[in-house]
């Protein structure tokens, strides 16, 4: 998946030939070759032209409007996708074939966070994190059997508090501290890159998922209201441990961002500023990149395994006798 | 993901510039007529299907030239001209 990611501020990206510049004023910044490019991402204020507006929406290009700190505001589509087969489809599944798929999501995210502490634990010794492994388990088993959504999302709002408790643990830099999540807005710099690197997610997979054909807004475990896009919402809980948490714990530990110089705080929150973003965006692109084993013994970037799920998971829209399988870790 | 060779020999100034202008957003130009291509199948096809639009095969010579991965790690390049071409990759501004 080949993204251009316009963080700096500012910018204005115009058309050349075949050809994106990122210019500011006379200085270009980048030039970018439009045929091989896939998404476009703006992060805050920059301009993009009518001109690459228009040659996007021609060759399915889509562009995301995201603040600096990643909360997506909207996305520019080729009018062509609004014609959706697949979603009659979705909106067919019935409650239980849903609840069957909602469960193994949850019980997904449960397991690979766990196996992420678990990682942790060989390097040091906790009791916390061993009672946090015991009762992650526990609430995978009890989220495999959950009889309603509701207490499907209970167990793993209860997983995910335990969960960040032993993660805090896991954090060797004393420059970061971090005693929970918080978010909207962000508390402190381990929040902010937590929903930064989120937020970039969540945002691929909503082109992935557009881009297979998929109607974004009919999800099993979450409920799409106000035009949230919840199937994104229900896919990234799988990734959620393995490909962004992962992430900020080894961006902190090994010291490649610093609490001082890579945040701001507006607005009664914390924020990755210009240096911390750009930092972050480049360690994951990285990661991404990086190839890895699949099934059938074949190496592929990370970035595929989201492919690979976002088919699955259009898979068992068309045979929901074929139930859907979360992506593990182990 | 395969390395395309294509070279070209085309005598009308507008289309050789033409030609030029849209092999320059697939690959990299790595002499006056030749550029270098890592490209998906379906990229390939995309590029060849807008390139036909703008020949006129009783006047031109286009080769496309495919290489695997094997035979890519033999390319040499003596003399000036750019490295070989790596695979296209996200870009942070």
């Amino acid at each position: 998946m080949q993204t251009l990611y316009v963080s700096q501020q500012n910018c204005y990206v115009c058309l050349q030939k075949e050809t994106l510049l990122i210019k500011q004023g006379e200085n270009i910044y980048g030039e970018v070759q439009l045929p091989l490019l896939e998404q476009i991402l703006i992060f805050g204020s920059s301009q993009v032209t009518t001109q690459v507006i228009r040659a996007c929406l021609l060759r399915d290009i889509p562009i995301g409007y995201l603040s600096r700190m990643g909360y997506c505001y909207g996305r520019i589509l080729p009018i062509s996708r609004g014609y959706r087969q697949l979603s009659r489809y979705q909106q067919q599944l019935s409650p239980i074939e849903k609840l069957i798929t909602a469960r193994a999501i949850v019980r997904g995210k449960l397991k690979n966070s766990r196996v992420l502490l678990r990682r942790q634990r060989q390097k040091r010794e906790s009791e916390v994190l061993e009672k946090v492994l015991l009762s992650l388990d526990y609430l995978a088993d009890q989220a495999a059997q959950a009889e309603t959504c509701e207490r499907l999302m209970g167990f793993e709002g209860a997983g995910a508090a335990q969960y960040f408790n032993a993660f805090s643990e896991c954090l060797t830099n004393a420059d970061f501290v971090f005693s929970g999540r918080s978010r909207r807005p962000p508390g402190n710099p381990v929040n902010a890159m937590l929903s930064f690197g989120y937020q970039v997610l969540w945002n691929h997979l909503l082109a992935l998922i557009e881009l297979q054909g998929l109607d974004p807004y009919c999800a099993c475990l979450h409920q799409a209201h106000d035009g949230h896009a919840a199937l994104a919402s229900d896919l990234i809980e799988e990734f959620r441990a393995p490909l962004v948490d992962s992430l900020v714990m080894w961006l902190i530990n090994r010291k490649m961002v610093h609490a001082e110089s890579d945040f701001e705080f507006n607005n009664g929150g914390c924020y990755l500023n210009d240096s911390g973003r750009k930092k972050f965006l480049k360690a994951f692109l990285q990661r991404m990149t990086e190839e890895i084993k699949i099934d059938n013994g074949e190496k592929q970037p990370k970035w595929d395994i989201l492919n690979q799920q976002v088919r699955a998971f259009k898979q068992f829209v068309y045979n929901p006798s074929h139930s859907y399988q979360p992506y593990r870790i182990d | 993901m395969f390395l395309y060779v294509i070279a070209y020999d085309i005598p009308c100034d507008k289309r050789r510039k033409k030609v030029a202008d849209l092999l320059e957003g697939y690959g990299q130009r790595v002499q006056y007529s030749v550029f270098e291509c890592q490209l998906t199948t379906e990229k390939y096809q995309d590029l060849r299907r807008r390139l036909r639009k703008k020949l006129n095969l009783t006047e031109d010579s286009l080769r496309f030239y495919p290489l695997s991965r094997h035979t890519l790690s033999q390319v040499e390049s003596w003399g000036v001209g750019p490295s070989v071409i790596e695979p296209p990759s996200s870009v942070i501004i």
